[in-house]
């Protein structure tokens, strides 16, 4: 008995590997508009909704990351938040603008989980609580990106540019939330030395990055080491989603796109 | 003489494993990709992809890079309506973007039924294997042949100028300044093999970088990535391209070149 | 007279009572509501600075993680959907000052 499980133990061994799934392969990149989609599903479905379906591109094109992921406290992870319909409507998360009052571009924007707006069969509901359901976006992904500049990967969107250009102007400042601020202590932009012979440095620009998200949202969470130079980041790391991976996987820029940050020429 | 159950046991389990990668497909078959099973739902027979076809003229960074196709059959998720906004194979075949002085013909572009629309049938088609093969030798006698199925040497293809395959392709690649990564890799092979020498230069002229990196090879130390003929064989590292769209693994002279030590 | 001086004395201390009474339980009325704006006030004023953190000097860094760490106890004792969006606010704004008081020490 003992040599039968033995052999089969042996077989399963040198077997496995041939049968396993083909790994590494290029998996299915996710198409412009997707880029940057969270599915939230804290209580959604408890509560017999579809899960929240939220794509970044509509509102980074209007507000700044700092804004929400700060101010209004949003977490970087799906579902770490632990955003409820009574949080909602009590003017919190979502509902910090989605209250049916604030006007952005001459609209009210729509109210989130507003009780009056919970029909009979929820329809209302279904604008955000949409995944699998078919709901058309209010807003059309092409026609809203067409004339900004255009971007490898990602969105498709070379969203540091439209910033930089002015074709996207990111709010960062809401009333009743944020803390009126009067200055901003500009940082250094510093080079790193990847440990690759051959890859050229990383230009690593404070500006381009604080413009869209302040001090707080990086230090110290995403990068916590003080001294300069004391953490070394690896790429492994940061396409699991530490460091650089915590924005550069899912939302801003992907790493697939290496020359961004690799920029500067081998001397 | 009767042979003992578990032997013969051992044998049936592992035979797959031992052959995987080491048959000999026909070269006009060699690198063909079904998709489109959903398809079936339209109505429409699925997409038989030739690769041969595609990478007489384009990089294979060209397509899995900056359009995006997925590396495994159906993975993609190609819909008609995404073809119709522009993603994936209506990228190119879009009735505007001209390649080889002429526009390529769109895809998904006419109306639902597929008997009415003829260029739905231009991918939409049960494969003819006899057409099939008649079009590969069309296509394949003007280039060196190689490997125990006779098929293109596209490496030696490409090197000669015989093929120039395209690598950027307006409205769908954006340009960066070229990563120059030249090195050759020597893999020690465990057994009597000789060993294997990598050459960064001969991948990349297809590749680029980020067809292999990171999800293939995520890290860059060397010897980090360990696997073995079987892992291969199953479609690990090298198994990605190498057993069935690039030159097989039953070819072991290609990768096994360094003299014996 | 004099029984009408003891009126007038009850009267007097009872205006006086009422008064006193009244304003009490205005300022107790108040008194939520005043707590609130205080508490609120006092994370705006503290939480304002982030953006300046690296040039502040390092006696008002401090300072600054104390008033967030008193502050914190505070803010625990607020209905569930303001604690967990103030005590997040507060813990990334403190621990920003934090930040910036150890890159000084170890940097």
């Amino acid at each position: 008995m003992r040599r039968w499980v033995a052999f089969l133990a042996v077989s399963a061994v040198v077997a496995g590997p041939a049968i396993a799934e083909q790994t590494g392969a290029k998996k299915r990149r996710p198409l412009p508009p997707e880029f940057g989609r969270v599915i939230i599903n804290n209580a959604s479905e408890k509560a017999g909704l579809a899960p929240v379906s939220f794509d970044h591109w509509f509102h980074r094109a209007k507000y700044t990351c700092r804004l929400c992921h700060v101010d209004i406290g949003f977490a970087m992870k799906a579902g770490a938040t632990g955003i409820k319909a009574a949080d909602n409507q009590a003017g919190f998360y979502c509902g910090a603008c989605h209250n049916g009052k604030l006007v952005v571009d001459k609209r009210k924007v729509f109210e989130s989980c507003g009780k009056a707006l919970i029909g009979e069969n929820r329809a209302g509901c279904l604008r955000c609580h949409s995944v699998g359901k078919n709901v058309t976006p209010m807003v059309d992904f092409k026609t809203f990106t067409k004339d900004l500049p255009v971007g490898r990967f990602g969105n498709g969107v070379d969203w540091e540019k439209a910033e930089e250009t002015g074709l996207v102007k990111p709010v960062d400042f809401l009333e009743g939330v944020s803390i009126p601020r009067k200055s901003f202590t500009a940082q250094k932009d510093f080079a790193l030395s990847p440990k690759l012979q051959g890859m050229p440095d990383i230009i690593f620009s404070h500006q381009k990055h604080t413009v869209w998200n302040g001090c707080e949202l990086c230090h110290p969470e995403i990068f916590v080491g003080v001294k300069k130079g004391a953490t070394k980041y690896s790429m492994v790391e940061i396409f699991d989603g530490k460091y650089c991976g915590a924005c550069h996987v899912t939302v801003a820029f992907p790493l697939i796109d290496c020359g961004r940050c690799h920029a500067r020429p081998v001397q | 003489m009767a042979v003992p159950l578990r032997i013969a046991v051992l044998v049936v389990l592992l035979a797959p494993v031992a052959s995987r990668g080491m048959e000999v497909v026909p070269a006009h078959r060699y690198g063909l990709v079904q998709f489109g099973n959903r398809a079936a739902a339209a109505k429409v027979p699925p997409v038989s992809f030739d690769h041969w076809s595609h990478r007489a003229r384009f990089t294979c960074r060209l397509c899995h890079v900056d359009v995006g196709f997925a590396m495994t059959a159906g993975q993609t998720g190609i819909s008609a309506s995404t073809n119709r906004s522009g993603y994936h194979c209506g990228a190119c075949h879009n009735g505007k973007t001209v390649l080889g002085g002429k526009p390529v013909f769109a895809s998904c572009s006419a109306g639902v039924d597929v008997d009415e629309s003829p260029s739905c049938r231009r991918c939409h088609e049960k494969r003819d294997p006899e057409k099939a093969r008649r079009d590969y030798e069309a296509l394949a006698e003007k280039f060196p042949r190689k490997g125990q199925a006779r098929a293109v040497d596209w490496e030696e293809a490409e090197a000669k100028g015989l093929v120039r395959p395209i690598d950027f392709v307006e409205g769908v690649s954006i340009r960066r300044a070229p990563l120059k990564m030249d090195k050759e890799i020597s893999i020690e092979s465990s057994g009597w093999m000789t060993d294997v020498l990598f050459s960064h230069r001969k991948h990349s002229v297809w590749n680029g970088c980020e067809v292999c990196h990171p999800e293939i090879y995520p890290s860059t130390k060397s010897g980090t990535k360990k696997t073995s003929m079987i892992g291969i064989s199953s479609g690990e590292s090298c198994g990605v391209c190498h057993t069935k769209v690039a030159f097989p693994i039953a070819d072991c002279e290609r990768c096994h070149v360094k003299p014996v030590r | 007279m004099r029984r009408g001086r003891s009126w007038l004395l009850a009267a007097v201390l009872g205006a006086g009572a009422a008064f006193t009474v009244g304003a009490a339980q205005a300022v107790l009325a108040q008194g939520p509501a005043a707590a609130t704006q205080d508490w609120k006030k006092e994370f705006e004023e503290i939480c304002a600075k982030t953006q300046d953190a690296m040039a502040l000097p390092m006696d008002e860094l401090k300072g600054l993680v104390s008033r967030c760490d008193k502050l914190k106890p505070r803010i625990e004792k607020l209905d569930e959907s303001q604690r967990k969006v103030y005590s997040r606010r507060l813990q990334v704004c403190r621990d920003l000052y934090q930040f910036v008081i150890e890159s000084r020490e170890k940097g």
